[in-house]
């Protein structure tokens, strides 16, 4: 193994082409330690430190300041001892850069390109893959040329991966679920999966077309069938299920059926508000520790998840904390739920929506952040599944980024309290016996008295703020 | 409703279309059973128990004994069905199709197209499948390999009114039929309609419902699937269990109604998985369910080998419930 690793132009953002070193802060032969800045490198967006990775210390300088060098190309060669300056120049022969077959030209540091070594003896076993803490792809591994790409690309060991293609080959699938946090299978209670038009039988209809009649209470004998050999088809009943809006000519307003969603909600939202016992306690928490932690954030890594996606994950937390609020209202039973099972309320095309995310306590703010994003895609898309609609423990609200300051939600049964999250605003507050400013938002808890008393949920909200005031905990 | 197995569905089936029309006759290798042994006519009733006592009803004329030649049962069939009868001609075994393939996929399968509409109504029943150790040339799910060929239809029952259902249609329809009936269903009992019962062909039965994966299946393979399914069921994977019943034509419709909503579809197969059912229908929804899929297609089929004879071999090589559940849990856990 050689000492000798290589320092390549990094890869910044998806269209990073090709940089300028605008300096090096490094001599060769000065010892470095990982984290020190050792180059300032220039892109055409953006000027940035370059910290080195490892302890090292630079034996070669190749790129000279004020010229561009393409992604992947080598910059300057480490090792850790000392080397001959043969050793260097065998190196900078055989580099390859990552993704391209042409060696890289010696560069202008004074070390003239050795004539031409037909079979330069390869020294280091993956110098392209050097310099990003990745372990290399062995000589000879079965891999796809993408997947090698991609792999060193986004340093993933593919030693542990086990290869899908023929004769165990490693493809492009296999790295690109490799480099992805592994997806639990979600699990959960029993579920019904009888047929639901197997009394339709005697219909000719298609099994999705019963489905939809079952559901929308369409009586198949009224539809002609337009599919195929006259089949009932999914497209006859969703017509029939009249989800269009009938415009009424020469009348100063038109008139607009409700769509099923829209029935759903009226029909919920009543049942609640008339029958739920409602009572509403009120806080505001400070946010400005959690908006420089997620301002740092995004600097470091370039996104972050939404204020609300944290304000989610304080919410799991806090009900695990304090239990009794998290529980739905079945008659003179109350369900305490174990997971925080959040329903997240979501402006879609056809109404209000409220997909669940599941034992969401379990789950990283990323997490939550990536879920939601994927669901809220598919309720505007109208693509939800049932079962990602119902059975939440809590909802939560919000209407900060519409401007709302502060309001109020009604419970959605059989849950027992929701959350309405207002904006954050820049407010006076008593800080060491003097008033400052800071961001605080307004937070209102609506709960069924029946389940919930006034000092359950204060507690719940105690808990909420102290975590959305030291957002380290989430 | 009468409760019965699928043996008892299917004969009864025959007798019923034999007994409403005197131009419908049945031949086959020793359906008549015991001809020619000491026993005499109907001593055994055909191997697989199928057309016992059809013989003393409708007589040697209608219910023929042939010799050991299965291009000559497709070729009598072929040429009775062509001068106006209905034949229903038996395959002992859907493996032996090798030797009458010509009269199946050059004769009887073109007749309609070539000669001027002319109608060939036969329905070849064939006996096919493993899980009975019955060894790499009497195992095999031919079915991919018929459902390739333009003007044959395919239909494949998996429960005894299915049976009743498509074997009437079968019998009556003018076109020729493949009829595949698996060894291993032929006990499953179930409920059966009375009088008349037809299914139309390229219809297919939901078995179960849900909405996190699409399995599509058919033959022996349904029972397997909707054990899978009720095991994914119990911690809350709900799945679609699709039954094809028939192969061609084939409800697309279906499966891509499911696959639109599912967005995972695992495809089952008892034959092997190079140009199979599986691989067709995994083709039909890449292209036409794409935008859908959330995952990769999987696909539960036996490995590229022939059927092995040994039993725990038998059963290692056929697709199983634990095998479709973890290929519906691989399609879950898709990144």
């Amino acid at each position: 193994m050689s000492k000798l690793r290589a320092f390549t132009m990094p890869k910044w953002g998806i269209e990073m082409v090709e940089g300028t070193i605008s300096e090096w802060n490094v001599k060769v032969g000065e010892p470095v330690v990982k984290g020190q800045v050792i180059a300032q490198i220039e892109t055409d967006k953006i000027v940035n430190e370059v910290e080195i990775e490892y302890d090292t210390r630079f034996v070669r300088l190749i790129a000279e300041p004020g010229q561009a060098y393409a992604v992947g190309e080598l910059l300057a060669v480490t090792s850790s001892d000392t080397v001959e300056d043969e050793e260097i120049d065998t190196f900078v022969r055989a580099f390859v850069p990552a993704g391209g077959a042409s060696a890289a030209p010696a560069g202008p540091s004074g070390t003239p390109p050795p004539a031409a070594a037909p079979a330069a003896p390869a020294v280091a076993p993956a110098p392209a893959a050097a310099g990003r803490d990745s372990p290399a792809i062995p000589a000879g591994s079965l891999i796809s040329p993408a997947a090698r790409e991609l792999a060193l690309r986004l340093s993933v060991n593919v030693s542990v991966i086990q290869g899908h293609g023929r004769s165990g080959r490693i493809t492009l699938q296999d790295v690109d679920q490799a480099a992805k946090p592994i997806r639990s299978v979600h699990g959960g209670g029993p579920v019904a999966i009888e047929p639901t038009g197997a009394a339709l039988d005697a219909f000719y209809a298609s099994p999705y077309a019963k489905r939809l009649a079952v559901t929308h209470s369409v009586d198949l004998a009224t539809l002609t069938g337009t599919g195929p050999r006259g089949r009932i088809s999914r497209q006859d009943v969703v017509t029939a299920a009249g989800i269009s809006a009938v415009p009424a000519r020469g009348s100063a307003y038109e008139i607009l059926r409700m769509s099923p969603t829209r029935k759903a909600i009226a029909r919920q939202l009543t049942l609640s508000k008339s029958t739920i016992p409602h009572f509403y306690l009120r806080v505001s928490a400070n946010v400005d520790a959690l908006l420089a932690l997620r301002a740092e954030l995004k600097r470091a890594v370039g996104s972050a998840p939404s204020v609300n996606d944290y304000f989610i994950r304080a919410v799991a937390l806090a009900l695990v904390a304090a239990p009794d609020v998290n529980v739905q209202v079945h008659g003179d039973q109350i369900h305490r739920f174990r997971d925080a099972d959040i329903s997240v309320a979501v402006a879609a095309d056809k109404g209000l929506i409220a997909p669940v995310i599941r034992a969401a306590q379990t789950k990283s703010v990323q997490g939550i952040s990536a879920e939601l994003r994927a669901v809220i895609e598919r309720a505007r898309a109208g693509k939800l599944r049932a079962d990602e609609i119902v059975g939440g423990s809590f909802t939560v609200s919000n209407l900060g980024m519409f401007g709302v300051d502060q309001f109020d939600a009604i419970i959605n049964p059989p849950q027992g309290a929701i959350l309405a999250i207002g904006a954050a605003r820049l407010c006076p507050v008593e800080r060491g016996g003097g008033l400052s400013v800071a961001q605080v938002a307004n937070f209102s808890l609506s709960c069924d008295h029946r389940a919930i008393d006034g000092a359950v949920g204060a507690a719940f909200l105690k808990e909420l703020t102290a975590l959305i005031e030291t957002p380290q905990r989430l | 409703m009468a409760v019965m197995n699928m043996r008892e569905a299917i004969a009864s089936t025959i007798h019923a279309e034999m007994e409403r029309d005197s131009n419908v006759l049945i031949l086959g290798e020793d359906i008549v059973g015991g001809m020619g042994t000491a026993g005499g006519p109907e001593a055994i009733g055909g191997i697989w128990g199928l057309t016992g006592g059809l013989y003393a009803k409708f007589g040697p004329n209608r219910v023929i004994d042939t010799p050991i030649s299965e291009s000559c049962i497709i070729g009598a069939a072929a040429g009775a069905a062509l001068s106006g009868k209905r034949a229903i001609a038996e395959l002992m075994f859907a493996d032996f199709v090798g030797v009458c393939l010509d009269q199946l996929y050059n004769q009887i399968a073109k007749f309609r197209y070539m000669f001027g509409g002319a109608k060939c109504p036969v329905t070849v029943r064939l006996t096919y499948g493993a899980g009975l150790n019955a060894a790499a040339q009497h195992s095999q799910a031919v079915y991919a390999m018929l459902t390739s060929i333009p003007g044959l239809k395919v239909v494949m029952p998996t429960t005894p009114a299915d049976a009743k259902g498509l074997l009437t249609s079968a019998i009556r329809g003018d076109d020729p039929v493949m009829f595949f009936e698996h060894k291993t269903l032929y006990g499953d009992k179930g409920e059966v309609p009375d009088g008349d019962y037809l299914l139309p062909f390229g219809h297919a039965r939901m078995v179960r419902e849900g909405h996190d994966a699409s399995i599509v299946t058919c033959g022996q393979m349904v029972g397997f699937a909707a054990r899978a399914a009720d095991n994914l069921a119990k911690e809350g994977i709900a799945c679609d269990v699709i039954d094809l019943r028939t192969t061609s034509p084939m409800d697309e419709e279906t499966i891509l109604d499911s696959v639109e909503m599912s967005g995972r579809l695992i495809v089952v197969d008892e034959s092997p998985p190079r140009c199979s059912l599986a691989s067709d229908i995994a083709g039909l929804v890449a292209n036409k369910g794409f935008a859908a899929l959330r995952a990769p297609i999987e696909m539960v089929t036996p490995p590229h080998t022939p059927v092995p004879f040994a039993r725990e071999l038998e059963k290692a090589y056929l697709p199983s419930a634990a095998g479709i559940e973890a290929a519906v849990r691989k399609a879950l856990a898709y990144r």
